[in-house]
């Protein structure tokens, strides 16, 4: 059982469990949280599975988690963990299921008053443009051959069908598009699961939301990203559906099945994993940058829907919705970071994390580069979601890393026993948020109540210096599967 | 005898299970699982669908996740769901079955995957076979 004792506070909203805590650790456990925030942290088992991920072949610095930290399997969702390239292993569990899953931000240069009479009729547009729910399918069918040319080349793919603009390309993470994707490492079954479900929702925690800016808290990286007071803005949370799902299933089963060949022994046969550079590494590796490729071509194809609905109640063009960013929560880059003074290549893992690139990275889009990358935070249903950029030193604290979202902090069965989902809709109703929902469950088991405080996650990667915040948006339409 | 119940989980699904031999256990997981995907939607429709399946794994453990995310995939492909089923032989690395499904127009809560996290197939204090299993939904 871990203790608040057992953590170190390194420096202000970052505490360390050293290596020396238990003897299979290779790394210490670093924590992103306030110190309130870690009497939470410690009721459920994210810090176990954090000095679990310690435990890895080749992991370099820390075991790094961000303070929506909460429990998941084999790693802990917001969890980091950067292995040395090219021997260090891979986990897909260090990526999770639902690989790619992320979050879009698209602005559109009206303001609150300018469609504050229509907001249900076009709540009422996205539901019906954009299939959602449990195990439903879309209307974009591929054949196999067809569904290959969108795993090698995701979003851009979608672009060139004419389900956006070069623009939307420029503003997405690896410009929607890894290229070491290779279709041949999916499996049949991976695929079949994925060829009804581009342009998807889903269920769960994935949804649509149309909000409005707030608060500007940095001007200057508002002005870059082109965010002002009032301003409306479309919220896109989904990820690689079933496909990624299976691809996840299938690499654990086989890593799982290897491990002893390469001598790893893992304390969660989660954490499963295969040296980056063995045959098994390499194939999931390229299975899993496919799956990904899928995911940002779902949310090219979701946002095309909210363009068209956009446009049948507004009028105008389908560029009028501009792709503000678009940025990735699950899944492992190749990226070159300092370790111990030295340039190193290494294998990073984002487990419910996002990428938050500072000022000059070449890595972020040129039109923002002066600034940093926009990391977008959505918060809960019915809570605010955040603007925030990259800053540097989140390359010396968190591989470059920054939160994703709200995170957890009731069950889904203890939030169904304890809100009720009608209830739920009338309070946020009376406050102004619209809600359009498949399932009254969903609705209970996403109930705000269900996660952390937002605004105090963002405020902790904000105060590390990790990410600065820009922009408060406060939802006014949610749409959810 | 086998029963299945579920406990809590922050963000996931656990579902418990136990059984008086290996066989009644990988029915009460199924069982389990069909309830959280289809939450009595299936009930009363005719059986439509068979699938023969045969599964392969390391140990009695990964092959009851195994079985079930080979269950999970047939029934995300097929929009069945595989509610009996017709074990023909069943060792600690092999299951050979015959599922019988009903096709659905929808699903109750959205599976993405089984989970080893806190899977292990033991013989409780009682002599019942019991494990967890936690789902990613």
């Amino acid at each position: 059982m871990i203790k608040i004792t057992d953590m170190k506070k390194k420096a202000p909203y970052m505490w360390e469990i050293d290596k020396s805590f238990r003897s299979d650790m290779n790394v210490p456990a670093r924590i992103f949280a306030t110190r309130e925030m870690l009497d939470d942290v410690l009721k459920d088992r994210s810090i176990e599975q954090l000095v679990n991920v310690a435990t890895l072949r080749g992991i370099q610095s820390a075991a790094i988690v961000m303070p929506d930290v909460h429990e998941g399997y084999g790693f802990p969702i917001g969890g980091v963990a950067a292995t040395l390239w090219p021997s260090g292993v891979i986990s897909p569990g260090g990526i999770g299921y639902d690989i790619n899953c992320g979050v879009r931000l698209v602005k559109s240069q009206l303001e609150l008053s300018d469609i504050k009479s229509r907001i249900k009729l076009l709540g009422a547009a996205i539901y019906t443009s954009i299939p959602s729910g449990v195990g439903k399918g879309g209307d974009i069918l591929l054949s196999e051959a067809k569904l290959d040319e969108v795993l090698r080349h995701g979003a851009q793919k979608m672009v060139q069908k004419g389900y956006g603009f070069e623009a939307d390309i420029d503003h997405t993470e690896s410009r929607g598009c890894l290229e070491n994707a290779d279709p041949a490492m999916v499996s049949h079954q991976a695929k079949k699961r994925g060829e009804d479900q581009l342009g998807t929702m889903g269920a769960g925690n994935h949804f649509v939301e149309v909000g409005v800016v707030e608060e500007i808290y940095d001007e200057e990286c508002a002005n870059a990203y082109g965010l002002f007071e009032n301003q409306i803005t479309v919220l896109i949370h989904t990820g690689s559906r079933g496909l990624g799902h299976q691809v996840a299933t299938d690499y654990i089963k086989i890593m799982m099945g290897k491990m002893r060949d390469y001598g790893i022994v893992v304390p969660d046969r989660e954490l499963a994993c295969a040296p980056f550079d063995s045959p098994e590494g390499q194939k999931y590796f390229a299975a899993m940058a496919a799956a990904a490729n899928f995911a940002w071509a779902n949310r090219q194809a979701i946002m095309h829907g909210v363009r068209l609905a956009w446009r049948d109640i507004f009028g105008g063009k389908l560029e009028d919705l501009e792709l503000l960013y678009d940025v990735a929560h699950n899944i492992a880059k190749i990226e070159t970071h300092i370790i111990d003074g030295k340039l190193q290549k290494v294998i990073v893992h984002r487990k419910g994390a996002t990428r938050a690139f500072g000022p000059g990275n070449p890595e972020v889009p040129k039109d923002y580069r002066d600034v940093g990358q926009p990391v977008i935070i959505p918060g809960s249903m019915g809570t605010s979601s955040f603007v925030l950029a990259g800053a540097n030193r989140s390359m010396e604290l968190s591989f470059g890393s920054s939160c994703h979202g709200a995170g957890r902090q009731m069950s889904r069965s203890e939030a169904k026993r304890r809100v009720d989902a009608t209830s739920i809709i009338n309070e946020l109703e009376h406050r102004g948020i619209h809600v359009q929902a498949g399932s009254l469950k969903g609705i209970a088991e996403e109930a705000p109540q269900a996660y952390k405080d937002v605004e105090s996650v963002v405020n902790v990667v904000h105060e590390a210096g990790i990410a600065k915040k820009v922009a408060k948006l406060r939802p006014l339409m949610v749409i959810k599967g | 005898m086998r029963r299945y119940s579920y406990l809590e989980h922050i963000c996931d699904i656990r579902l418990k299970v136990e059984a008086d031999s290996m066989e009644e256990l990988f029915k009460a997981a199924l069982d389990g699982m069909n309830s959280i995907i289809a939450g009595g939607a299936a009930e009363g429709l005719p059986e439509s669908f068979e699938r023969r399946i045969c599964v392969e794994s390391m140990d009695y453990t990964c092959l009851l996740v195994d079985f079930l995310s080979e269950v999970l995939l047939l029934t995300h492909s097929h929009y069945n769901i595989f509610s009996r089923i017709e074990i023909e032989s069943l060792s600690s690395s092999r299951l050979e079955a015959v599922l019988h499904g009903r096709r659905v127009e929808e699903f109750d809560e959205d599976i993405k995957a089984v989970t080893y996290h806190e899977a292990e197939v033991v013989k409780n204090s009682q002599g019942n076979y019991e494990s967890v299993i936690v789902f990613d939904i």
